[in-house]
């Protein structure tokens, strides 16, 4: 229960900050995707279907909120869950850098199935191709913040599924 | 196996909210008008953060340009007040240039480089020494009339003796009566022209030109106007006071004349 309330105040945080303040502070285009970190978090660290569920809600909210179809984002969030959880039982993703690197990895996958999804789905081809140029710059800004979303998370007291395991 | 049920229910959710309107999903725009008071509250606080900073960002710049333009004013003025200091130089040395061509022989302009300071001896420093052909004797004038005479000579600069001096004495004629007389300095830091007949026909306001007849001045070179006549000597000759057609204290340029050469004696 600890674990939800804690996440889901950092999830409200993250989207007003990405929706409103970094919006209107960047001096470029580009913001991090907060709660991408956070899905992240539980990619590593909630193997259940809770954490499957708060990823999908993260998307949900993140669709809810940002007006882009729903589904969209909340598919391109379980598809990064889906990846990390993968990855972290056969690779050792315990540091910082191999965390950072992990984030990058997944921004690039997220806005990826993003954009073939919109290609597919909503077929809005100029949308498509203007993106490409800001996903690096996205994604090394989303990596840059991922460390301390994981070092709030990591002091809050929530019990993750692998301490448990 | 959740995961995957999860994944295919954002892509129903995804078609279904791609064929409809956005915002058809009920709970989505329950999500939504639930976001939007806490939205609205981020927006007003990022808006002024925003603007608090960027106007710190301006009044930074303005403060920056502020500076800027400051020097930038300085360096006009600089540059004004030496545009200034050319025209007048540009405007004496013209002036010099048509005064020359009234004289014969050889000329040369020189620069005024120093003042006595204590004013003992009405004296100044030209920038011509012996290597131009500098000697004593040679006469010193400017537009105006005569200054003085050269009284040393080194090997960079020369010492002029100004007409006002005490030691100084030219051989003058009164202009309209031809009336001859010497011109010498005066203890008042004036001029007076000396040795004039009593009988002669001279009254203020004529003007007094050199006569030629020393050997240092070009004839009719003007010296001054009379002022004021006063009788001397016991009343056997008269004396005038005149005020010199050039002003000595403001030249900065003056030409070296050779005492040979002739002078177009100026209009009556």
């Amino acid at each position: 229960m600890r674990a939800v309330v804690v996440i889901g105040l950092v999830a409200c945080v993250g989207l007003l900050l990405q929706s409103t303040l970094l919006h209107d502070l960047a001096p470029i285009a580009i913001v991090p995707d907060i709660l991408l970190v956070l899905c992240v978090y539980l990619g590593l660290n909630h193997h259940s279907i809770g954490g499957a569920l708060g990823t999908f809600l993260l998307g949900y909210f993140q669709d809810s909120a940002s007006g882009s179809p729903t589904g969209l984002n909340a598919c391109g969030m379980l598809i990064v869950f889906v990846i990390v959880y993968l990855t972290c039982r056969r690779l050792w993703v315990d540091n910082v850098v191999s965390k950072l690197v992990l984030v990058f990895l997944a921004s690039l996958v997220k806005t990826t199935t993003v954009i073939v999804l919109l290609a597919l789905v909503v077929s809005s081809g100029s949308a498509v191709s203007s993106i490409p140029a800001h996903v690096l710059a996205q994604s090394a800004l989303t990596s840059l913040v991922a460390p301390p979303v994981f070092w709030l998370l990591a002091n809050t007291g929530i019990r993750s599924n692998r301490e448990s395991e | 196996m959740s995961a995957l049920s999860l994944l295919l229910l954002s892509v129903l959710l995804l078609s279904y909210s791609v064929r409809s309107r956005p915002y058809r999903d009920p709970l989505a725009g329950a999500v939504l008008v639930g976001f939007s008071p806490l939205l609205g509250a981020a927006q007003w606080v990022s808006r002024s953060v925003s603007d608090a900073w960027y106007g710190y960002l301006f009044l930074v710049g303005a403060q920056r340009e502020n500076l800027h333009l400051r020097s930038r004013v300085a360096t006009l003025e600089a540059e004004m007040v030496r545009l200034a200091e050319l025209e007048q130089s540009n405007r004496r040395l013209a002036e010099l240039l048509r005064f020359r061509a009234l004289v014969d022989g050889p000329v040369r302009g020189a620069r005024v480089v120093g003042r006595d300071p204590l004013a003992l001896f009405r004296s100044f420093v030209i920038d011509l020494g012996r290597p131009d052909d500098m000697r004593p004797g040679l006469a010193v004038v400017a537009p105006g009339g005569v200054v003085g005479r050269v009284t040393d000579v080194s090997g960079v600069a020369s010492r002029v003796m100004l007409l006002t001096d005490n030691d100084s004495g030219i051989d003058a004629i009164v202009q309209r009566s031809r009336a001859p007389g010497i011109v010498q300095g005066a203890r008042d830091g004036g001029c007076q022209m000396n040795y004039l007949e009593r009988d002669v026909d001279v009254v203020a306001g004529d003007r007094v030109v050199t006569s030629g007849l020393d050997g240092i001045f070009p004839k009719g070179l003007l010296i001054g106007t009379i002022a004021e006549i006063a009788l001397e000597h016991r009343g056997l000759l008269l004396s005038a006071r005149l005020v010199p057609s050039v002003d000595l204290d403001e030249l900065e340029e003056v030409l070296v004349v050779d005492a040979t050469v002739g002078f177009d004696e100026p209009p009556s």
